[in-house]
């Protein structure tokens, strides 16, 4: 057992720090803004490699696993400019092909990835929200191509995406009268697929959509691994997906928190800094604890995703770390602001608008009421509620 | 072309300091990359590629064989690194530091250029770069914000007061570089994991044929006391009554900034 990270580790984390640092918050709240993508800082982390830290070298990627990709994910996040995207495209569309597609798809499709192309995903639907196995959006095969029907709501990024990952139903298992899901790389302008921007109230730059797909026609060799095989299949990208959904979570807690920590030293109200008075100072060291140990428990489950053949294990952690790691980065946040009083809610004052994407992450990319659902079932063994 | 860039790995600034009794640094946390350092290391980058090929060796100086701040080096795209590392480097003062850095520069084989910062971080006494030529025997081009290299001649504009000098000679040279000259990228994974593999020559006094002339040993220079910097003043306060914009500028006229 070592937990030291190591030399190449730390590295990593000082690197992209500095790529960060020379955007900063600032930068990530003027898009958000002037309704700007953060295009130049995304550009910069592919250019050194880190959206494609996990992906195969002979593809481009940097060879390492998702210990690495959240690193990269963590950093960003503490640096002030948090990228969401990284979650759908790295994460869940990257690591699925990479895993599953065949060598053509990878030639295809990964070396873009590495160098900044974004593929975002698209499972969530309308009516079947937290219940993946309600999906009705349909594909089709007709001799050499699949058509596609259907919808899908609160999709992330599709406006910056040259392509999607769809999940869809393909059929429907005999015994379990469950439907049977598949997944295809759709291209974002295809004929047939519109869709209509959802406003938010979060405040950061990436955008949400609804996508209806009207007999949408794409080629059959779009398909990414078994028909059938999808929902095992896009398993080995939600991992990864809660994985760095709970290093956004951590980063944006270490980020307010050294800001905190920072404004309690300096700030005197009674002639004295008020990081002495308890009611600032305990607060901020409770969060501090619960941020540490949600860290390290999605250290643990980006650890267990790469080196574990126990998968059970490996989804009990990247759940746990997920939810736990939500609280404790809203939590942070939260205490910061109140540490920083009326600035706290000043936009001058970088916090008040990260609470819309780390609140986000108690809801996506799964609710913490479907983690204590499999944590009950899974992992206590109690019997299922639906 | 060889470029020859001296890296000082000194202890993170970002970490609170403390000396030893004999008034010496503490040297025990994971030391870094002196920033300074990294603009040299930067410029050799470009000016091997700008001369169509070619090798970045690293040089330092450190104690207990740390090699954290080198592998940043690396990282960014030098190809090896010579070490001087041996407990009898302790106490060494500046002229004991060219002394092991021109031997070294000798090590690295047959070199065109060396880079310097023109001063360090911690020490930033500014005297290494020359001494180091002149053991070296090679011409010292100093303050440059900009560097060229073409036919076997390096060409520099030499930071001044009013402005910059040209300064010229022919390789092999020595040159210093201010911060700024270039802007040092940030290591891509790529590079970090290329790092690990990279060399990294650990030598000792005696095999740079210095023994006993580094460390206590050498020193012509000893350290007799140290006192804390003076507290800073406290500024001028001025009480706005209309007119303080013509003490802030009559304030600043004379700092002879304005
Ligand atoms: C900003 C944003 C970006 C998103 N990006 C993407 C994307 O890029 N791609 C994508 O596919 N999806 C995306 N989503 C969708 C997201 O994953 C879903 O919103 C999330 O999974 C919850 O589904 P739902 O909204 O349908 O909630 P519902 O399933 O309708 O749930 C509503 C509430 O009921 C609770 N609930 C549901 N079932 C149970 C149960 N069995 N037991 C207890 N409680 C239950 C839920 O926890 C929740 O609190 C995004 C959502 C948002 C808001
Ligand atoms: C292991 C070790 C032990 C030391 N012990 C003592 C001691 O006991 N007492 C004491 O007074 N000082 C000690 N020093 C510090 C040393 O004497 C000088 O401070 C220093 O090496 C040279 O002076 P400077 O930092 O002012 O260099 P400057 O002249 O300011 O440096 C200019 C440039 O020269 C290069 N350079 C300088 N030093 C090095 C280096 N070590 N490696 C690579 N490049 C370099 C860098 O490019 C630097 O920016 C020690 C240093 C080391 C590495």
């Amino acid at each position: 057992m070592d937990f030291t990270e190591s030399d190449e580790h730390a590295l990593l984390r000082e690197s992209v720090r500095k790529v960060a640092a020379t955007f900063g918050h600032e930068y990530y709240a003027r898009c958000t803004n002037d309704d700007v993508r953060p295009d130049d800082l995304w550009q910069a982390a592919a250019d050194h490699g880190f959206l494609g830290v996990h992906l195969p070298e002979e593809y481009g990627g940097g060879g390492a696993g998702i210990y690495e990709l959240a690193i990269v994910c963590e950093e960003l996040a503490a640096a002030g400019t948090p990228l969401l995207l990284i979650l759908v495209s790295a994460a869940i569309s990257a690591e699925v092909i990479a895993k599953f597609g065949s060598p053509t798809q990878k030639s295809h499709w990964l070396p873009g990835l590495t160098t900044g192309t974004k593929m975002v995903f698209a499972i969530t639907e309308p009516d079947a929200g937290s219940n993946s196995h309600r999906i009705s959006t349909t594909a089709k095969r007709d001799g050499d191509v699949y058509r596609l029907n259907g919808s899908k709501t609160y999709i992330s990024g599709v406006d910056e995406s040259p392509q999607v990952l769809v999940v869809c139903r393909t059929g429907v298992d005999e015994e379990t009268q469950r439907a049977k899901l598949s997944l295809f790389v759709v291209d974002t302008d295809t004929p047939g697929l519109h869709r209509t921007n959802i406003p938010m109230e979060i405040r950061a730059p990436e955008k949400q959509f609804q996508l209806f797909f009207d007999n949408v026609e794409i080629s059959a060799d779009r398909l990414i691994g078994d028909e059938g095989e999808g929902l095992r299949q896009v398993f080995e990208g939600l991992n990864p997906e809660r994985i760095m959904s709970a290093m956004i979570c951590n980063g944006v807690g270490r980020y307010a928190l050294g800001l905190a920590s920072q404004y309690a030293n300096d700030r005197a109200v009674w002639g004295t800094p008020i990081g002495r008075h308890q009611g600032i100072a305990h607060p901020l060291a409770t969060a501090k604890i619960e941020l540490e140990l949600a860290r390290l428990m999605t250290q643990k489950a980006a650890w267990l995703h790469d080196n574990s053949t126990d998968r059970v294990a490996a989804g009990e952690a990247a759940n746990m770390a997920k939810f736990a790691s939500a609280d404790a980065g809203l939590r942070c946040l939260d205490q910061a602001i109140q540490t920083h009083g009326g600035n706290g809610l000043a936009s001058e004052y970088g916090l008040a608008d990260l609470w819309g994407i780390v609140r986000l992450l108690k809801i996506a990319p799964v609710s913490r009421e479907m983690v204590l659902n499999f944590i009950s079932t899974a992992s206590l063994g109690l019997p299922k509620s639906y | 072309m060889h470029v020859v860039v001296c890296v000082k790995q000194i202890p993170d600034p970002a970490v609170p300091g403390a000396l030893n009794a004999d008034h010496t640094l503490k040297r025990e946390g994971k030391p870094i990359l002196d920033e300074s350092d990294s603009y040299g290391v930067e410029m050799a980058l470009q000016l091997v590629d700008a001369a169509g090929g070619g090798e970045v060796t690293l040089i330092s100086m450190a104690a207990n064989e740390e090699t954290a701040g080198l592998r940043t080096a690396l990282a960014m795209g030098a190809a090896k690194a010579v070490l001087v590392s041996d407990p009898a480097c302790a106490g060494s003062d500046a002229l004991g530091t060219a002394k092991a850095l021109a031997k070294a520069v000798e090590r690295a084989g047959s070199v065109d250029l060396v880079l310097t910062a023109t001063e360090s971080s911690d020490g930033y006494t500014g005297t290494v770069p020359a001494q180091m030529a002149e053991l070296l025997g090679w011409p010292a081009l100093t303050f440059a914000k900009k560097v060229d290299i073409a036919d076997g001649t390096v060409t520099i504009q030499r930071q001044t007061e009013a402005g910059y000098d040209t300064v010229q000679a022919s390789l092999p040279a020595l040159v210093s570089v201010t911060a700024g000259v270039v802007e040092p990228r940030y290591p891509s994974f790529k590079g970090i994991m290329a790092a690990k593999n990279k060399p990294v020559d650990i030598c000792t006094a005696a095999d740079l044929g210095l023994d006993g002339q580094l460390g206590w040993a050498g020193a012509r220079q000893t350290i007799t006391n140290v006192e804390n910097a003076p507290a800073r003043q406290a500024g001028e306060k001025f009480e706005d009554d209309g007119t303080g914009f013509e003490k802030v500028v009559s304030f600043l006229e004379n700092l002879k900034v304005i």
